[in-house]
């Protein structure tokens, strides 16, 4: 297998660019659906969340799934018509409430008005989470912050260590990557209902810190290629360096890939859509890593008259390796 | 060979040395895999006290730290978190409403004058209840510092605090409920006296300081006490002398004095201004994971890493051969090797930090594949296998550099913004990453280079089934 790079490159910008622009409609739509880009979950939204699976062991009330109209009912009376619900598990025996944010006083007397309507249910498998409004913007703040900081961090050290050029090269595929991970989950929440919690900025940041990391081997092989020939083009050199790394690219997909999968089937529902936005943008990443982010180099160099290799700037930024 | 014969001992040491921690030290699990109830408490700016500075901070988590070991759970902890707020974690607590009502209430300070004729009772009461409490703290201390006791020390924990809370009750009823509250006292601060003693003054604002004259003015001479209440817990008790019998103690403020250290008496001021600071606190998040739901999520991230883990494996024996065996006890080794350092570090495993550490797996093999293809380059440009392993190494090192020090970079982001749980997945993803380049640039390496020195394992298709040799550009599939 030998892919053909450079010849080619308008096919992988066209999917690149229509990825792109579905993932940036999905969340306009979104915007105009629910308020904001992606559907924003407990975490960030405020709120609380409970969630209750019946005791079943213990008492044998468990012959038929979890009635909704009358948790509504409970709801209601309550005061707390608009909360969502939903019901989870194989049998349909545990239910998950998100209303408002409670507190405890009024969170007590809906528990026990759900215990004794629909119940009992297990005290050891109950689930609480709570976030005020305030500390759901402060999550959210900081989740941003750190993305910013780390797009910081990943140009100043790939400056130092390669050039500036190729550092923000490398941060347009990341960019690639975070937007299709988002446009993704944004697709998830308009279709299924899938929110995005902390744990959704914690996967984006992983696969900036990962897609990256795939963009430098690609990069770490046309620097070397460069000074091994000097005088051949940009394009050759892109092109053998993408194919030389080919196999490794896809193993190392693959190989951090597997696990994921085996959380996504195994896991438990916190971890579920945490690992199936990595498993996204890791194959996103590998993509631009191979076909926009290789090709994007050549055409830069191309246009700026750097096609051939006689930098000598970039001969001494050569690393000293030591094994 | 004889340098990769010592790394191979060095290897087996500390290979060893990780199976010991890990027996020994046992894993700290979070919140979210034990069970328990982790509360963010924010403390409310007031028109009196319109900044938090870390003096009120402090007091307020005084209190809050007294009200913690009122719930009677073992092993909470108590954290400042930025500028006004505070985590309370709290393992396995069985009733999160209770702990949750009792955290979130303002602090209740109270003078309280002591009945006549209970001089005695308040003695006994007292030794009682010290008596309980040293016994609680002996037995607190004898605890593994997992928290994981038998059910008998379960049930003498649980049979001792409610000693305590009786004990603290009796003590209570022998004083007369007084409408001296803590918003009366302005402010306590514990100072050196003479020697090596320390004493506590405080300072009431006028209608606190006339309620005190009347207080210290009933009991003074009598040899009953002073009653200094922190949510209805005896904080001190001193006594007024008689020279006070005519008109109280005046003017809005006083010293208590007695056998006081230098830390006793700052315990108690911050103690006092604690229950003075009329600043509410609310409880702003909560996150309550029952015990057995805990459990299920556990088994279900181990089975998950398990077979994240094994396919892992697989693919490697079967797409690389020999190397990729040796990679395969080298990643078991790293698996390890970061479990150990877990322990030894204190990291506390969240679900969050087991999917750092099963994405850490798979991140360890990225070095020794790029390691492999270099090598099967290398072998496929005809040179020697020595040479081919060697320049493996060498050539692979600076793309390891490069790509383990981006995801540090994002990893230190995510520990210095992220909170909680976030926390756990960027120290765990750094600590693996860092592991695993010290076992694919050591453990991989010793083990390759010891193959390569046995006859029966120097064969280049061991290393590149179906090797010939062919352009260096040319990957086969």
């Amino acid at each position: 297998m030998k892919l053909n790079i450079i010849k080619q490159r308008g096919l992988w910008w066209g999917i690149s660019i229509g990825l792109v622009l579905v993932s940036l409609v999905a969340m306009a739509i979104s915007w105009q659906q629910l308020g904001a880009p992606l559907k924003p979950g407990l975490d960030f939204a405020g709120g609380t969340r409970l969630q209750l699976t019946r005791a079943c062991v213990t008492t044998d009330s468990c012959t038929e799934p979890l009635e909704l109209a009358d948790v509504r009912q409970v709801l209601g009376d309550q005061g707390l018509d608009s909360s969502s619900l939903q019901l989870l598990g194989e049998d349909q025996q545990v239910l998950s409430i998100r209303t408002r944010t409670l507190t405890v006083d009024e969170r007590a007397p809906l528990q026990s008005a759900l215990d004794e309507a629909i119940g009992p249910f297990d005290p050891g498998s109950t689930q609480i989470d709570t976030v005020g409004p305030v500390v759901g913007k402060q999550l959210l703040v900081a989740g941003l912050l750190a993305l910013l900081v780390s797009f910081a961090g990943i140009v100043a050290y790939m400056s130092l260590r390669f050039k500036l050029d190729y550092a923000l090269l490398a941060i347009l595929a990341l960019a690639h990557d975070v937007i299709i991970t988002a446009g993704v989950f944004a697709i998830l929440g308009l279709v299924l209902g899938v929110e995005v919690d902390s744990l959704f900025i914690v996967s984006l940041l992983t696969i900036v810190g990962f897609s990256v990391n795939d963009t430098v081997v690609i990069y770490d092989r046309v620097r070397e290629n460069m000074k091994l020939s000097p005088g051949s083009h940009i394009n050759d050199i892109v092109d053998s360096a993408v194919n030389q790394t080919l196999a490794r690219s896809i193993n190392t997909s693959l190989t951090t890939t597997l696990p994921l999968v085996a959380i996504v089937i195994f896991g438990g529902p916190t971890l579920k859509y945490f690992a199936l936005a990595l498993i996204v943008g890791f194959v996103a990443g590998a993509y631009s890593s191979i076909f926009v982010a290789s090709s994007l180099l050549a055409l830069w160099r191309e246009r700026t008259g750097q096609a051939y290799s006689d930098d000598p700037d970039l001969a001494e930024a050569q690393p000293e390796t030591q094994s | 060979m004889a340098k990769y014969r010592a790394w191979l001992g060095v290897i087996l040491v500390i290979t060893i040395a990780s199976v010991v921690v890990i027996t020994q030290i046992p894993t700290r699990l979070g919140l979210d895999l034990r069970g328990g109830s982790q509360l963010t408490i924010q403390v409310q700016p007031t028109a009196a006290i319109p900044t938090i500075t870390e003096r009120e901070l402090e007091a307020v988590q005084t209190v809050v730290e007294g009200r913690v070991n009122g719930l009677g759970v073992s092993e909470a902890v108590v954290q400042q978190l930025g500028n006004n707020q505070l985590l309370v974690q709290l393992p396995g607590v069985s009733d999160p409403q209770q702990a949750e009502r009792v955290l979130g209430g303002t602090a209740q300070l109270e003078f309280r004058a002591q009945r006549p004729g209970t001089d005695q009772q308040l003695q006994i009461e007292n030794q009682v209840l010290q008596g309980h409490l040293g016994e609680l703290a002996a037995l607190q201390a004898t605890l593994p510092s997992n928290g994981e006791m038998n059910s008998d020390t379960q049930a003498r924990i649980d049979k001792l605090q409610a000693d305590i809370t009786a004990s603290e009750k009796a003590v209570a009823a022998l004083f007369e409920p007084s409408t001296l509250g803590g918003d009366k006292l302005t402010d306590a601060i514990a100072r050196p006296t003479s020697g090596t003693l320390w004493e506590v003054v405080i300072q009431f604002n006028s209608e606190g300081g006339n309620e005190f004259a009347e207080i210290s003015k009933a009991i003074a001479g009598t040899g009953r006490t002073i009653g200094i209440f922190l949510d209805n817990r005896l904080l001190s008790a001193p006594t007024v002398n008689v020279q006070y019998a005519e008109t109280g103690i005046t003017g809005g403020s006083a010293v208590i004095s007695g056998n006081f250290t230098a830390e006793s008496a700052r315990d108690l001021e911050i103690q006092l201004r604690g229950g003075a600071l009329p600043l509410p606190v609310e409880v702003v998040e909560n996150r309550t994971v029952g015990p057995t739901l805990g459990r299920d999520s556990i088994q279900r991230s181990l089975y998950a890493g398990i077979a994240g883990l094994g396919l892992v494996l697989v693919f490697m024996a079967i797409y690389y051969r020999l190397p990729g065996v040796l990679a395969d006890i080298a990643l078991i080794i790293y698996a390890l090797l970061t479990w150990a350092a877990f322990n030894l570090l204190g990291v506390t495993l969240t679900l969050p930090g087991i999917a750092g550490f099963i994405l850490s797996i798979g991140m360890a093999v990225d070095a020794n594949v790029l390691i492999f293809e270099r090598t099967r380059e290398e072998l496929q440009a005809g040179k020697t296998l020595y040479r081919s392993v060697e320049s493996g190494f060498y050539r692979a090192f600076s793309s390891i550099l490069d790509g383990n020090v981006t995801t540090l970079i994002s990893c230190l982001a995510l520990f210095y913004f992220g909170a909680g749980l976030v926390k756990g997945f960027a120290l765990t993803l750094a600590i693996g990453v860092i592991i695993s380049m010290f076992t694919a640039l050591t453990c991989t390496r010793t083990l390759m280079f010891l193959a390569i020195s046995l006859p029966q394992f120097r064969r280049p298709s061991l290393f590149c089934p179906g090797l010939t040799t062919a352009r260096p550009d040319t990957v086969r599939p």
